[in-house]
């Protein structure tokens, strides 16, 4: 009896250790999109060097999924309606009324509350993140940023007798100027995304998104139209995207173009020494766009727990400094910030000094819409001469407040 | 058991079994979507506005009528159909009279012209963006070699050449379909009928009027049909090629559906959707109907 009694307790004592060996072991799924091969190498070394040294049995599973011009969101939002979606995902804050709204998301507010990592965030970047969920939870958990700024070509200004443009009407006049022998003063970016770029003109002659009809706005967009109408643009720019506007920069048929410090390396690798950038200069007033990666926790989450300590070396931890210094994307973290690295690139000095300038387009549930589809079907109608640039705002307009 | 199966033999149900699976498998992926998308097509089914999702009746149909956008894109459909479909078949009619002479090497001829046609979609468009590219396109390149242009013409950026330019695209992909569809019928027509015709001094026009395209007229009348459809109802050529763009000019239905359910509007999507598939009931039924009725079926 006795030894039955001790056989008991021991099997008993080592199925609790087994069930809870299985309780810590727990995998997170984690769905990311990556600009190009080396970064989505760079993200599954990441997830080897936190699943190595969590210490917590967690492991991260990585999915790289197609960017698609933005079109992530939306595979995110059909799996995670369909209850197929990861635990965490990397995120871009325009998606998330549409999430939240559905209850989709996990507020983070608990987690970090105890979390050490949240004072090495700006309060303004909280604030930011705060307000595109509903006003009082956190949702969104900040990765790093991409500030939009011009690239230019030295050689060719150098050539054109150009110093860099300091204000918006000497950009304008670059832009003239740089137009000749077959180049283009400017990479206009017509199709989807363009309206990062678009946003500076807009500022530039004192407009702003709340209102896009104001006298200051639409002259914002008759500059954009004349750009292109004038000719110093390819003749393609209406349906230049992403990868247009970068090539036709690399082949040297363009002597400017708008775009964040993703591209740098690929530029250098290029150009070498003849290629710099400047923060789009100020007009009536300054705006440049920032592109941001976020992540988010999903509420269907079964170990969420595990999953906020994904997020939390995302956001400060080892990979905050990896991904940052391979992609060269401006970090969040205060800390990695002050990296001797991040201070002395050229490029992410330019980013910095854009940074105060830096914004978002309001994030409303029609932003979505008004990206993918809005925005450029609108802005080329307007390119082509179909409409004015007043009749162009008011549509603009219209749709992102309906 | 015999009782059973005497039974059965009396009803005669075997066919039906048999037909069952089958039956069970098209009502769930075909019957229930539909029902659902119709469902759908009567609600203000936002999912970005989940909270205001409502029975609100045919609001969304009614609203078709005073959208501009779905009666441009209604009509661009029609372009992309008839010139696409169209010039498929002539082109594809042409290839399939080549390939069932006898010339040498012609095996290999057959095998590739299918090229195009076991292409995916994606790549197709990928690959004629590039071809038509505005600035560095291999068009514009010979069209310039040759004297035709003087300078490049941005063929997808521009309101009038996109749309042809996505026709051209989703012709070169259809034209070894009805090639292939075409050969096999051609090659079930009796040679007796072409020497009795070449006894009667026919020419071979006569020939391709009398003989050949009276035996081919079920064939063609399948895979015109079958194109009609699936061009109508393609999304990705259009898609990667433009977006839709530029300025809507490429926007057939199926890419204005597209790009609406893309944005979470499910109700007005499937509205859209559902009239979309109710034009070409409309035009399929006539045509299969008029096409069996000839054959006394």
């Amino acid at each position: 009896m006795k030894k039955l009694l001790s056989t008991l307790i021991a099997l008993i004592m080592m199925l609790s250790v087994a069930s809870f060996a299985y309780a810590e072991d727990v995998t997170i799924n984690y769905w990311f999109w990556a600009d190009n091969d080396a970064y989505a190498e760079t993200m599954q070394e990441m997830i080897a060097d936190f699943n190595a040294t969590n210490g917590q049995g967690i492991t991260v599973v990585g999915e790289q999924v197609p960017w698609d011009g933005g079109g992530y969101s939306n595979t995110v939002f059909t799996a995670a309606m369909g209850g197929g979606g990861p635990d965490v995902a990397s995120w871009k804050l325009t998606a998330t009324p549409s999430f939240v709204a559905n209850d989709l998301l996990e507020p983070l507010d608990a987690f970090l509350q105890d979390w050490d990592g949240y004072s090495e965030i700006e309060s303004s970047l909280w604030d930011v993140m705060r307000e595109v969920g509903d006003g009082e939870h956190v949702y969104v958990m900040p990765w790093n940023t991409q500030v939009l700024y011009v690239y230019y070509r030295p050689s060719m200004f150098a050539d054109a007798g150009l110093s860099v443009p300091t204000t918006y009407q000497e950009f304008l006049d670059a832009c003239a100027a740089l137009t000749k022998d077959g180049v283009y003063g400017f990479g206009m970016r017509g199709a989807r995304g363009g309206q990062e770029p678009w946003g500076s003109f807009i500022y530039a002659r004192g407009g702003t998104f709340a209102d896009l009809t104001t006298p200051e706005a639409v002259q914002g967009m008759q500059d954009f139209i004349d750009l292109f109408q004038k000719g110093y643009t390819p003749p393609t720019a209406p349906s230049d995207g992403f990868s247009q506007i970068i090539d036709n920069f690399k082949s040297g048929l363009t002597a400017m173009t708008v775009h964040h410090i993703g591209s740098s390396a690929g530029m250098v690798e290029t150009f070498g020494d003849d290629v710099a950038a400047f923060v789009f200069p100020a007009g009536e007033g300054q705006w440049t766009s920032m592109g941001d990666t976020e992540n988010v926790m999903f509420a269907s989450s079964a170990n969420k727990e595990a999953a906020f300590q994904w997020l939390a070396y995302l956001a400060t931890g080892k990979g905050q400094e990896t991904w940052c210094k391979v992609t060269g994307n401006v970090p969040v973290s205060s800390s990695v910030k002050a990296l001797d690295e991040f201070q002395s690139n050229p490029f992410m000095k330019v980013s910095i000094e854009g940074a105060p300038y830096a914004g978002i387009l309001p994030v409303l549930d029609t932003t979505t819409e008004w990206i993918s589809s809005i925005w450029p079907s609108t802005v080329q109608q307007a390119l082509l001469g179909e409409i004015t640039a007043q009749e162009c705002m008011d549509i603009l307009q219209a749709e992102l407040y309906q | 058991m015999e009782i059973i199966q005497k039974r059965m033999r009396k009803a005669n149900i075997w066919p039906y079994l048999l037909v069952l699976p089958a039956l069970l498998v098209v009502i769930a992926v075909v019957f229930v979507p539909i029902l659902n998308a119709i469902s759908m097509s009567l609600q203000q089914y936002d999912l970005r506005r989940p909270k205001q999702i409502a029975f609100i009746g045919l609001q969304n149909y009614l609203q078709l009528f005073s959208d501009k956008q779905f009666i441009a894109s209604l009509y661009r459909t029609v372009l992309w159909v008839v010139f696409g479909v169209g010039f498929q078949f002539v082109f594809g009619f042409a290839l399939a009279l080549l390939l069932n002479q006898g010339f040498r090497g012609r095996g290999l001829v057959r095998s590739v012209s299918l090229i195009p046609w076991v292409t995916p979609g994606v790549l197709i468009a990928l690959m004629w963006r590039w071809l038509l590219d505005g600035n560095y396109g291999v068009i514009n390149d010979l069209l310039q070699r040759i004297g035709w242009i003087e300078s490049n013409i941005a063929f997808l950026a521009n309101r009038t050449t996109a749309l042809p330019s996505v026709i051209l695209t989703i012709v070169w992909q259809g034209i070894p379909f009805f090639a292939l569809m075409l050969l096999a019928g051609l090659q079930g027509i009796s040679h007796d009928l072409y020497e009795a015709a070449d006894i009667d001094g026919a020419h071979s026009l006569q020939k391709l009027r009398f003989i050949t395209i009276p035996s081919l007229k079920n064939t063609i009348f399948v895979t015109t049909m079958l194109r009609v459809i699936w061009v109508a109802n393609s999304v990705d050529v259009i898609f990667n090629m433009t977006e839709g763009g530029p300025a809507y000019a490429t926007q057939t239905l199926s890419v204005y559906i597209y790009l609406k359910a893309n944005t979470l509007n499910m109700g007005y999507a499937s509205a859209m959707a559902i009239v979309l598939t109710i034009l070409l009931l409309a035009f399929s039924i006539p045509y299969l109907r008029s096409m069996f009725r000839d054959q006394g079926v």
